[in-house]
This record gives C-alpha cells, sequence and structure tokens, in this order.
C-alpha cells in the first residue's frame, strides 16, 4: 500500500478519497511529510483536506526560516575566518530551493568542513553561543564522537535551542565505506547568498544514497525515499548519465545503486531502472536488504522483521563487529545504571 | 451534522473502540480512539451537544488515542495516557482519570500542532460587542472567571486557548469543557448548577478536578469568530481589595506571547494579527480576593470598552 502511497505524495498518482484519503493523510501525518504532500497537493485540496494541508505547510514554513537564519548564524560566526563549510542534506535544498526542501521538516542543519578546519570551526561556533548537547555531553560520547565518528558531537545553541551537526567525513571513521568527501568538497559550489557551499547536483544526490543506504537503519523510510525522488529528478540527462562513473570514483557506487533500484522500485522510474547495471552478484547480494526496505515501507510486522536485519546492519556498516561489541556493552551498561556522566 | 447525543450508546462506543469517532469542535475536527467506560461516559455527558461523526473516511485535524502506557498496565494497576501522536513525556493516569486524560491530550494536540491560527493560553468569552480574553498562568483563576462570565451573559469561546486567525485578530471559538480545579469546583457549581457539571475527579496530579459542560448555543456559534476588546490578566489571592490596572500595551503583548506554544514558529503573519489585537484591545491586571468581586471589575470595563 506504501508504494502506491509514496507515488500519490510525489504527484505520480492521483489523491485517493473516502477511507483512502485518510489513511493516506495519517500514514503522511506519521511519516512527518505533511508539509511535502501539501507541496504537491495544497492547491487542489479544499475542504479539511485544504486546512490539514495548509497547517503543514505553515508548519514547515517555520523549520525554512530556521534553517535559513542558522545559515545566517554559522556563517557569521566563522566571518574573518577562511572557512566554508559545505552545507548537507536539508539545508543544501533549502539553500539551493529544491523540490527536495520544499514542505520538508528539519531538525537540524549538518555541515561538513575539512578535518583540519575542525577546532576553529568548533571554537568559533561556541564564541557564537553554541554548547555541547546535553544528549551526548558525557565524557564517553565526547570521546566516541572524535575519535571515531564523521562528526563532532552535537552542537546546540544555548538561546535559540537549534542543532548544529559539524561533519569532517561523510562516513564514519570505522565505516566500511570508505567515501572520497575530498573531492566532493573540492567540487562543491558557492551559494548565491552566503559563504556556505553546496555538492553539486550529482555529489548531492550520492550523499543522500549514502547517508540514506548506507548509513543508519532506514529509520524514516517515507522521507527518504522522496527525498532520493526529488533529488534524482533533479539531475540533468548528463548528470544521470555521469552518476555511477562518478559513484564509483568516490567509493559510493553500492549505495548509489541501491538509491536507483529504490527509486525504479517504489516510483516506477524508468530513468532510474534504465541505470540500474549492477551485475548477478551485487543482485544477489543487494537482495536481503532491498526486501528489507519493501518490508520497512510496508510497514506492520514485516517491517518489525525487517528491522532485525537493518538495524544489526547499520551498526556493522558503522563499526568493525569487535568494536560494536564494547560500543554496545558500554551503552548498555550505562542505560542500565541509569547515568548519563558515564 | 448529528450531534454526539444523537447517536446511540453502542454506536458512540464502537466508534470511539475503532477510533472513527471525529467532534467538530469549532475550526478543528478530532478524531478519538479509546476503550474506556470512564471517557464513554464523559464524551457522552460532557460533549452531548457537540457535532460529531462516527463513520470511517472522515478527515480530522488531529487525532488522540487515549491508551495504556504499555502492554502490562492494560491489564496490571491499569493506567491511561493520551497520545496525540507524537511523542510527549506524560505522567500515566489510573484509568478512572480517563477524563482527564481526554482533556489533556485534546489540549496538547492543538497546542503543539496547530499552525493555521495563533494560539495563546487564555479563556474567552464574548457577547455581542465583542470578546474578553482572559490571559494566565495555571492556578491564576482564568478558568473560573471565565466560567463565572458565562453566568453573566456571555458565551463560551474557550476556557484553554484563545485561538487567534493569522493577519486578522478574530478570536474563534472552541467550545470544550471549562476544566476546574479544587475549590473552583464547588464554587462554579454552586452558580452553573450540578446538572451542568461532570463527576469530580479527586486526587488527580492537578489535585481535584471538575469541568463545567459548554452550552448548546455556544456549539451553535462555534463557527462565529469575535473581535477581542478586552485582555485581562486576573491575579486572583485571597481577601484581595478589588482592583484593576491598566496594563502598557507593549507588556501586555508580551505577557501574552510567553503563553503561546506556537507565535515563535508563525513569523510575521503571528506578529500581524497580534499587532492588530493590541490596537484593539485595553489590557487591565485584575486583583481580587473572590468571584463576585471580579465579575463586578469586569462589568465596569466591559461598560467602559464593549463598544
Amino acid at each position: 500500500m506504501s508504494r502506491s502511497f509514496l507515488q500519490i505524495a510525489v504527484g505520480l498518482a492521483p489523491l485517493p478519497t473516502g477511507e483512502r484519503l485518510v489513511r493516506f493523510i495519517g500514514w503522511g501525518r506519521r511519516a512527518h511529510i505533511l508539509g511535502q504532500l501539501a507541496t504537491v497537493w495544497e492547491e487542489r485540496a479544499d475542504g479539511k483536506l485544504a486546512e490539514i494541508l495548509a497547517n503543514a505547510r505553515i508548519w514547515a514554513g517555520h523549520d525554512r526560516r530556521m534553517l535559513s537564519y542558522e545559515m545566517n548564524r554559522i556563517t557569521r560566526a566563522l566571518m574573518g575566518t577562511d572557512i566554508y563549510p559545505v552545507l548537507l542534506k536539508g539545508g543544501a535544498y533549502v539553500a539551493k530551493a529544491l523540490t527536495a526542501g520544499e514542505g520538508r521538516r528539519v531538525s537540524d542543519i549538518d555541515i561538513l568542513v575539512k578535518e583540519d578546519e575542525l577546532d576553529r570551526v568548533e571554537a568559533s561556533l561556541k564564541d557564537a553561543g553554541w554548547v555541547a548537547d546535553e544528549g551526548t555531553s558525557g565524557d564517553y560520547d565526547q570521546q566516541y564522537y572524535r575519535a571515531w565518528m564523521h562528526e563532532l558531537p552535537p552542537l546546540r545553541h544555548k538561546s535559540r535551542r537549534t542543532v548544529v551537526d559539524v561533519h569532517h567525513r561523510l562516513t564514519p571513521r570505522t565505516a566500511r565505506l570508505k567515501v572520497d568527501h575530498e573531492a566532493m568538497f573540492a567540487a562543491a559550489r558557492p551559494t548565491a547568498d552566503s559563504a556556505l557551499k553546496v555538492f553539486n547536483p550529482t555529489d548531492r544526490f550520492i550523499h543522500a544514497a549514502i547517508h540514506i543506504c548506507a548509513d543508519g537503519a532506514f529509520e524514516t523510510p517515507e522521507r527518504s525515499l522522496i527525498e532520493l525522488f526529488y533529488l534524482f529528478a533533479d539531475l540533468s540527462e548528463a548528470e544521470a548519465e555521469g552518476l555511477r562513473a562518478r559513484a564509483a570514483e568516490v567509493g559510493a557506487l553500492w549505495p548509489v545503486d541501491h538509491a536507483l533500484w529504490a527509486i525504479s522500485w517504489f516510483f516506477a522510474n524508468k530513468r532510474a531502472r534504465s541505470l540500474c547495471r549492477e551485475g548477478m552478484f551485487a543482485k544477489a547480494f543487494a537482495a536481503p536488504v532491498r526486501w528489507a526496505i519493501r518490508a520497512k515501507v510496508a510497514g506492520g510486522l514485516r517491517a518489525k522483521a525487517a528491522m532485525l536485519l537493518l538495524y544489526p546492519r547499520s551498526h556493522l556498516l558503522r563499526m568493525p563487529i569487535g568494536m560494536l561489541t564494547v560500543h554496545l556493552f558500554r551503552k548498555a551498561v550505562r542505560s542500565l545504571s541509569g547515568s548519563q556522566a558515564n | 451534522m448529528r450531534r454526539l447525543e444523537d447517536y446511540g450508546r453502542r454506536a458512540v462506543r464502537q466508534a470511539l473502540r475503532r477510533g472513527t469517532l471525529v467532534l467538530h469542535l469549532g475550526p478543528f475536527a478530532m478524531q478519538l480512539k479509546a476503550d474506556s467506560r470512564a471517557l464513554l461516559a464523559f464524551l457522552l455527558s460532557m460533549y452531548g451537544a457537540c457535532h460529531a461523526t462516527l463513520e470511517a473516511g472522515v478527515l480530522a485535524d488531529f487525532s488522540l488515542h487515549v491508551r495504556a502506557p504499555n502492554m502490562i498496565r492494560r491489564f496490571v494497576r491499569r493506567q491511561i495516557t493520551p497520545d496525540p501522536g507524537f511523542y510527549f513525556p506524560t505522567v500515566p493516569l489510573p484509568r478512572p482519570m480517563a477524563p482527564l486524560a481526554l482533556e489533556m491530550g485534546m489540549n496538547l494536540a492543538v497546542a503543539l500542532q496547530c499552525f493555521r491560527f495563533a494560539i495563546y493560553h487564555a479563556g474567552v468569552v464574548a457577547d455581542e460587542r465583542g470578546a474578553i480574553a482572559i490571559s494566565a498562568f495555571s492556578g491564576g483563576g482564568k478558568s473560573t472567571l471565565t466560567a463565572a462570565l458565562m453566568e453573566e451573559g456571555f458565551r463560551l469561546l474557550s476556557d484553554e486557548f484563545a485561538i487567534m486567525g493569522l493577519d486578522e485578530p478574530g478570536l474563534y471559538p472552541y467550545p470544550r469543557p471549562v476544566s476546574l480545579k479544587n475549590a473552583s469546583v464547588e464554587i462554579v457549581r454552586a452558580f452553573a448548577g450540578a446538572e451542568e457539571m461532570s463527576t469530580t475527579l479527586t486526587g488527580t496530579p492537578k489535585g481535584d478536578i471538575g469541568y463545567r459542560r459548554a452550552r448548546p448555543h455556544e456549539l451553535e456559534m462555534m463557527h462565529e469568530p469575535a473581535m477581542p476588546k478586552l485582555l485581562l490578566f486576573p491575579q486572583f489571592s485571597l481577601d484581595a481589595e478589588p482592583r484593576a490596572e491598566k496594563v502598557e500595551p507593549g507588556d501586555a503583548v508580551m505577557r501574552f506571547i510567553a503563553g503561546s506554544p506556537n507565535y515563535h514558529a508563525l513569523g510575521e503573519a503571528a506578529f500581524g494579527s497580534l499587532m492588530a489585537f493590541a490596537d484593539s484591545v485595553a489590557a487591565y491586571d485584575l486583583h481580587y480576593g473572590n468571584t463576585a468581586d471580579s465579575i463586578a471589575l469586569v462589568k465596569d470595563l466591559w461598560r467602559e470598552h464593549g463598544s
């Protein structure tokens, strides 16, 4: 059912009526994509549906303003340095006014800087009022992030309560997938009205594919799939043709192949299907994960079963098994003792 | 549209269990799901005159599931908690307090998910001349004064929220039961009549809680907004000499914003309507030590500003 809902969500299929419409709106609400449904359907809606979509649009408008303001504050915090971060994900979609950013709910802002700039960026942001977020301010988490992750521990602004994730690479240091983020950084472009940069469209899609298909457990499938769909739709013919070559170049071919498969499967997208050129072996290897993704999207019991695969996978992608064991043990001890200071 | 009391008890119970019961209250449709006798009895008694639909396929702005906090609490020392569909920390309550969970949940759903209107924490009553908004922090006497003014020729718009348009300051009705705490329950019962009151819930985390029903004519007029004329900040303290002190518009507006769950999220539109609101109201601090004094103060102010 969710596959047809996804197609309705991006305007590929007509809006349902009656009980199915109520289910569709409930699905969109649980998936936090009502704002995105509004950008597609509000003009053609009336009555209660129009009110629900207007409400969602106004709500997403707040996230958009928050993001724009935070971009401005980050630029300001880094003024006088020669550091020009790359905006990632939702921040970039809003800065570039992409369809993927319209109506999208955003809670924090992600930026990428060079690793040797990390200390200066952290110091500048702390001078400007950001502090370590309470949830990860303990010594273990602070050390863990700094030693092994691809980002600083989250920074929360002490008065505005907004969160910045400062990345220095696109996957954890310990991750299986080694992405050449430096090549992607080098190809990034400045935005029109701030000192922040964004990836080029191809790299933007590649990063979304990495984030969605090779990091994490597919926790927000609807949001992620819609994001991939819109980013893919924004690629020109030439960019789409060059996508897999670029993905191979930066070491992210298999996440991109997952993403192309997902777009082709969930949105019946011919262009994505024509780009899927995996060998038999790669296909067989990808099959269990793709089953899990389909099950996760379908929801219900199958989705719970899928998590039995996706959740351990997300950890194994992030770190080697020995390290994972120690990490989970530390976390378990901490949650049992109920202490944050561990 | 039919009223809740026009349906049979059994049909209402089934719809409530299935989660297809939708209350249509002012600008909001609220979908409810619960399996609780206490809650069903409360709904039928306090929301009887409210427009409702029971069939599936009706869109709602918000949905609220009043349910056990976990599997164990469905069976052992049974508890209940409001689930508005997003994570929010609430205290689980013993099952007989389901009406409180319902009312808290309906407040939460609106406060945290409504963005079509600017919401402010205030009681609102109106007559043909305009509306009075009664802002207060919990325990200041907002609900008691709201209930008292209902006996003085005003209609109830809302006991909990001033629901303001974006870009225009009209206040929209959301006439749900007035929530009263502790001593206020008996005070309101005395002037409203016992038949207008819910059963009192004793020993809740908020003390004793009772509800005063919204009246049929208030539900009839639930789509008619009113222009605000008076903004009051009631400050009840025992044995206080009654007096009204004018509050400067700037101060009044800043205090009003402090009680808004969504003002910060709405940007310029909410600012615009709030500025128009500031131009259309006179604001006063009310100090009083009993309900009779508070009503006398409001009547005086209404003679001056209600036009």
